[in-house]
């Protein structure tokens, strides 16, 4: 018990940067969490009186096939944007770095998605998909885009997933282009001088070298994905036929304006844990096969 | 008049200094003359005529004040001010199913005392009864304004074709087809906004469903497939009369689609003609009944109470509040409320009918009006979304699977709403024995 040390000033000043940051987060994130967790055990509207319902909320969510469409949806939608705004991603990067005219400006032009708005976006493709692609359809006729891919109860979600992935590859690109940036010249001097190709090159200097950005490109956009929101707010509302619901418009839609606080409380905190896992293992994936020069 | 608003400015200015000083003081001397009376008003169009309102009881009263605040999406906002326990003294909310959630939540004060309630017309307290989940004792909202919904008709058209208003469902339906034959669209719809679909399904369930249908439901003795099987047939047989792909469109599309002649008629409630008027403001607008009935006595007009007024228990100056709803209750200012924004008032009187509603004056006068069905849909279940999947769904069954899904999630969503009303059954039944 003899242990008790004074800090030194050095831990002080850890101390001091740390325990703002501390508190901030518990404040604004730690504190709503639990409270939301413990909402998840009652009927609250989010207003006035509220029984404790113990984990009838738990129950009803498994038994839900809203709930179950949702998940399907989001899952759908992540993995499929995931995938493809990595590949796209990494290609762009790959021809934003090489030694093209106007890159810079290119590179500028290509970031602009990310700084519009996510609802804007969404309005001006919802315009798009409703009016102009149906007209260019029955122009050339091509059937499957005669009426607004929107409205198609099979279809309306690749309708989203185009929306989300064009406004995601903006970011995640200017990640890879930095990835690339990290990888020496001399590598590929001596790759060229061992004679590999531009294919092996690809995948045996290049694509090892920057898997730690591989690995925080993957984890950030299925992160994102799956939060997907203002898309679907602006595009479909969920519809049609409810073929849309992904999990945080659910939450959002019935928690807040409709009266199931307690029980979308509990879908979060599902929700939260799902997210946690599939970000540890992609992690751990990713860094299992990291390259250190 | 000039001194009492000299007067008004020097009792602000005076507050504001006196304010500064003594933040953390909890009242001054001038609070407690001039007390502040906030409303909040969920109708953000209305916001000139609320202003109106606010400027013409100030000029009249001295010891309150009051505020009016209408923001955009006032529902959110008045649920996140909820959660926060920051009431407003009044809210001017719709009789609908927020309405229901709050006042079972025990957020509403009884104003059974106010005497601006003896003048309001028994249907409309009659309908704030019904909204209530589990039946309560006294008063808790003042009905002021409603509204109508049926069908919006092109008016210019009708009389160039010399088309006639329909009465039932066959001559709708036949006048749909002549619509069709003179080569126009006969109705437009927005359903892509999935709560547009509410408006026709609404208007054809005060017709051919029955009132107690929910109570009925929510007892056990009855279930939504039979009760609600007519309504879902009428609103499949529109669709052949809506142009094509009908969730494509949303209701700003749809709106103006209307206003351009794009389509003859258009089913939904009067509080889409400002909508509409945005785009053409010379259209002649017409409304009329749903005629849903396969006999002219079994059509209703669909109108609800649009806006009417509570005060929150845990407001400040309440006893301030009912004088604020007794002023509200003015012929002045329902007269001020119905040029600005239409509309039919809640008030008994001479009031007048809007030009567009002149239609259904008719049902009006003689009281043949019912409530939205969807004001006792919780919202969380989503009715708008159920509808629009039915309408889709082409396969024979649809009927069937729509309804036994209403059936079933009906079931879910209101199980703790069932549960108290089939205890206070049974307690009626043991304190009668």
């Amino acid at each position: 018990m003899n242990k008790k040390k004074k800090m030194t000033g050095r831990q002080k000043t850890f101390a001091a940067i740390m325990i703002p940051a501390l508190l901030l987060f518990f404040c604004f994130n730690t504190y709503p969490m639990i409270r939301g967790f413990i909402y998840g055990f009652t009927n609250y509207r989010g207003y006035g009186d509220f029984d404790w319902v113990g984990l009838r909320n738990y129950a009803d969510l498994f038994t839900d096939p809203r709930i179950w469409n949702s998940y399907f949806f989001t899952f759908k939608y992540a993995i499929c944007g995931t995938i493809l705004v990595n590949v796209l991603s990494l290609l762009m990067a790959l021809a934003l770095n090489a030694k093209i005219k106007a890159k810079s400006f290119l590179r500028g032009v290509y970031f602009v998605p990310n700084i519009l708005g996510g609802l804007v976006i969404g309005y001006i493709f919802s315009f798009f998909f409703t009016y102009i692609l149906p007209a260019l359809g029955q122009m050339w006729h091509i059937s499957w885009i005669e009426n607004s891919i929107l409205s198609s109860k099979e279809f309306a979600w690749i309708g989203i997933l185009i929306v989300g992935v064009w406004q995601a590859v903006a970011m995640t690109t200017i990640i890879y282009i930095s990835g690339l940036q990290t990888v020496p010249d001399d590598v590929y001097e001596a790759s060229k001088i061992d004679g590999a190709g531009k294919w092996k090159e690809f995948w045996d200097i290049t694509f090892p070298l920057i898997i730690p950005f591989v690995g925080t490109n993957l984890v950030l956009t299925t992160k994102n994905f799956l939060m997907v929101f203002d898309q679907i707010l602006s595009l479909t509302n969920g519809g049609p036929a409810q073929s849309t619901e992904s999990i945080s418009f659910l939450i959002y839609q019935n928690g807040l304006d409709g009266g199931q606080f307690g029980f979308q409380s509990a879908n979060a905190v599902i929700f939260f844990i799902v997210i946690v896992l599939l970000s540890v293992f992609q992690l751990t994936m990713t860094s299992k096969k990291e390259e250190q020069l | 008049m000039r001194r009492k608003i000299k007067k008004g400015f020097l009792y602000g200015l005076s507050a504001v200094m006196l304010a500064a000083p003594l933040a953390g003081c909890a009242s001054t001397d001038h609070d407690k003359t001039v007390k502040t009376v906030e409303l909040l008003n969920y109708k953000p169009e209305a916001v000139d005529v609320f202003e109106e309102i606010e400027r013409r009881f100030n000029e009249t009263h001295d010891d309150i004040k009051l505020e009016v605040s209408s923001p955009n999406q006032a529902m959110t906002i008045l649920k996140t001010r909820l959660v926060r326990e920051d009431y407003p003294e009044i809210v001017g909310i719709g009789g609908d199913i927020n309405y229901s959630n709050f006042l079972d939540a025990g957020l509403f004060e009884d104003i059974s005392d106010v005497e601006a309630l003896q003048e309001i017309k028994q249907a409309y307290l009659d309908m704030d009864k019904t909204l209530e989940l589990v039946p309560q004792e006294g008063i808790y909202a003042m009905p002021f304004a409603a509204n109508a919904a049926g069908i919006l008709y092109n008016k210019e058209m009708f009389e160039e074709h010399g088309w006639k208003v329909p009465h039932n469902w066959d001559e709708f339906i036949s006048l749909c087809k002549e619509i069709e034959k003179a080569g126009i669209q006969p109705l437009y719809a927005g359903y892509k906004d999935t709560w547009t679909t509410l408006a026709p399904w609404n208007a054809l369930a005060v017709c051919v469903a029955d009132e107690d249908a929910i109570a009925r439901v929510n007892s056990g003795e009855s279930t939504f497939e039979e009760e609600y099987s007519r309504v879902a047939d009428r609103i499949k047989e529109m669709m052949p009369y809506i142009e094509d792909n009908p969730v494509a469109y949303g209701y700003n599309d749809a709106a103006s689609a209307f206003a351009r002649g794009q389509s003859a008629m258009w089913a939904i409630g009067s509080y889409a003609i400002p909508q509409i008027r945005s785009v053409n403001p010379e259209m002649e607008i017409g409304s009329f009944v749903m005629p849903a009935g396969d006999d002219e006595s079994e059509n209703n007009l669909n109108s609800g109470i649009d806006i009417q007024f509570s005060i929150l228990k845990g407001s400040e100056n309440k006893e301030e509040a009912r004088e604020v709803l007794e002023f509200l209750n003015s012929d002045e200012i329902i007269n001020l409320y119905l040029d600005a924004q239409g509309g039919i008032a809640a008030k008994e009187g001479d009031f007048p009918i809007p030009e567009e509603l002149s239609d259904m004056k008719e049902y009006i006068d003689s009281g043949r009006m019912k409530d939205f069905p969807d004001h006792k849909y919780p919202s969380e279940m989503s009715v708008d979304a159920l509808i629009q999947t039915y309408l889709i769904n082409d396969s024979d069954t649809a009927k069937e699977e729509f309804l036994k899904k209403f059936d079933s999630d009906w079931q879910r969503y209101n199980r703790d709403t069932i549960r108290r009303i089939q205890e206070y059954e049974a307690k009626e039944k043991s304190e009668n024995e």
